[in-house]
């Protein structure tokens, strides 16, 4: 329990300033109130929540949906920010290491754009600088001409030896699936080392990510089962989480699903995934497969952080709360725009 | 055809049985090209009946997805996910004959891609991209078949009509009129002779 004995004053700081911030997100009962609002009444509420600033920033620029989703993604990468600003010493670290995820998507996006020859304002639309990489990081890369100068201008960055690995074999093919699995593969690796790196506080980190690779890897077999891939999918499974690769690959070997879960349950010692595999088995669409294990995943991160009041999990857990915060605005704005039914917009969101 | 310009002579009768019968049977074979294309019509008018039906299913079954898609990832995420399409679907075009009418026979590739050969990686999507990119192979598919068939049978009612066209021609207009020509150049030939007999016998009895 190295996070909670560390007594470390900027710890206890953090740590409570992340619960406060955890105690201000949009309760259960607001978001089963807005179930039955109007999209301009969603914007109207969301405008008078701790988005306001962002809705009337880009209210000039922005109506409707695109409002709602532009400030929504605006909002997280500035509260996102503003904790990495916040949190002291190891935890920054460690929660900046977390945060590198949104670089990579981002990049990846940069890369995929400039191979497709989109204008840059096409590609800023769908940046989120959540990450390490600012916008103004960004900016200069969407300027950039190609994909092999956007890498150029990354060099010095973590991912970098990756991208320069990759990148040639991806021109080729024309595709960054590769390259986009080796990089999340690198970061959780990169993680991994980070946790176990002495730091500490690591141990408990180490943990989280065991548990998030676990929920990814389980996801990622239920897709591949779908799309009825049979071959040797051991590289697109990340490494380190309580199963080994080896072992993913001859689970995703079992020819029906009830097996599978079976065999998957047999491996398994978290009640809540156990549960949470039962209640899979009756289900056949995979979002709703996956929404089922995200919240699982969610769950037991809540659980740890309240084992371990002062560690990094508290900020964790206000990031992916936040996370799926801004995710349950964005699905009941889209989906009231879609005209989804409420009780099927609710199996999307998650509380 | 005006019946003063025609020549009551006995080649031109010859000549007018001879297209008459030119004419039948060119109207009996036209006509049973078009009872034969009207029977072909009406299989791919319940082939049309199906794709269309599909096609409709599909095109709601893609739009419900994308919505999904953009409720669960937001328009940002399934932005981000489309750059990544490398190759977009390849169509050739054959052609088929139908009772001699060229329609066209569409081939497409590469428009169902397995979930690691779209262009995304797994790690960092989710799978409800897959089942809207699935959603929209399946939706393209309907999409190309629907316009096989349609283009099938479209192409079959334009000849169905243009047949209908010639088969009414020949029989309401250029068989009547050939046999109104053959009746006026007998009974032309008939009146000549009777002429010929007439003068001959008068001529007989000036003689006499």
């Amino acid at each position: 329990m190295a996070g909670v004995s560390s007594g470390s004053a900027q710890y206890i700081y953090a740590c409570t300033r992340m619960r406060v911030r955890k105690s201000l997100l949009i309760p259960r009962e607001d978001y089963l109130r807005m179930l039955n609002m109007s999209l301009p009444e969603i914007t109207r509420f969301i405008g008078e929540t701790t988005y306001r600033s962002e809705i009337d920033e880009l209210g000039t620029s922005f109506s409707g949906i695109n409002l709602v989703e532009v400030a929504l993604s605006w909002n997280l990468a500035k509260e996102y920010q503003s904790i990495l600003e916040l949190v002291p010493g190891d935890l920054k670290h460690f929660t900046a290491s977390y945060l590198r995820r949104w670089d990579i998507q981002n990049v990846v996006t940069v890369l995929r754009g400039k191979m497709q020859k989109l204008q840059p304002g096409k590609i800023k639309e769908v940046l989120v600088p959540a990450g390490r990489l600012d916008r103004v990081v960004l900016d200069r890369l969407v300027a950039e001409e190609s994909p092999e100068r956007v890498a150029e201008a990354l060099k010095g960055e973590r991912f970098y030896p990756v991208i320069e690995r990759e990148l040639p074999r991806a021109m080729e093919t024309g595709s960054f699936a590769h390259l986009e699995n080796e990089l999340y593969k690198g970061y959780y690796a990169r993680l991994i080392a980070d946790a176990k790196a002495g730091v500490k506080g690591g141990d408990i980190f180490l943990k989280y990510i065991q548990l998030e690779i676990d929920i990814r890897n389980i996801q990622n077999l239920f897709r591949l089962r779908a799309g009825h891939v049979r071959e040797d999918f051991r590289e697109l499974m990340i490494g380190g989480g309580s199963f080994t690769v080896d072992e993913l690959q001859r689970l995703s070997g079992l020819e029906s699903q009830d097996e599978f879960i079976d065999a998957l349950k047999r491996q398994v010692k978290m009640i809540p995934l156990l549960n949470a595999l039962e209640e899979i088995r009756g289900k056949t669409a995979l979002h709703e497969i996956e929404v089922a294990l995200t919240r699982v995943q969610l769950d037991q991160m809540e659980r740890m952080s309240k084992r371990y009041a002062f560690s990094i999990l508290p900020i964790l857990v206000y990031l992916e709360k936040k996370k799926y915060e801004v995710a349950n605005l964005r699905a009941l704005a889209r989906g009231k725009e879609a005209g989804l039914p409420g009780e099927r917009l609710q199996g999307y969101l998650v509380m | 055809m005006a019946l003063r310009d025609i020549k009551p002579t006995r080649s031109e009768l010859i000549n007018i049985k001879r297209r008459i019968k030119l004419s039948e049977r060119g109207y009996n074979i036209l006509k049973m090209k078009r009872d034969g294309l009207i029977l072909e019509f009406f299989k791919v008018l319940q082939q049309a009946k199906d794709s269309r039906g599909a096609l409709l299913e599909r095109y709601e079954r893609a739009m419900e997805m994308i919505a999904l898609a953009e409720t669960v990832e937001g328009a940002i995420g399934v932005k981000a996910a489309a750059f990544s399409t490398a190759d977009a679907p390849a169509i050739s075009l054959k052609s088929k004959n139908i009772m001699g009418v060229v329609v066209p026979e569409i081939d497409a590739s590469s428009v169902r891609k397995g979930v690691l050969d779209r262009g995304y990686g797994m790690l960092g999507t989710s799978a409800v991209i897959d089942e809207t990119a699935e959603a929209f192979e399946d939706l393209l598919e309907a999409i190309i078949e629907a316009a096989e068939i349609e283009t099938t049978m479209k192409r079959l009612l334009d000849e169905i009509e243009s047949t209908k066209r010639r088969v009414n021609a020949l029989e309401f207009k250029v068989i009547p009129e050939l046999s109104e020509a053959r009746d006026f150049i007998k009974m032309r030939l008939d009146e000549m002779e009777r002429e010929e007999l007439f003068r001959l016998k008068k001529i007989k009895a000036r003689s006499t």
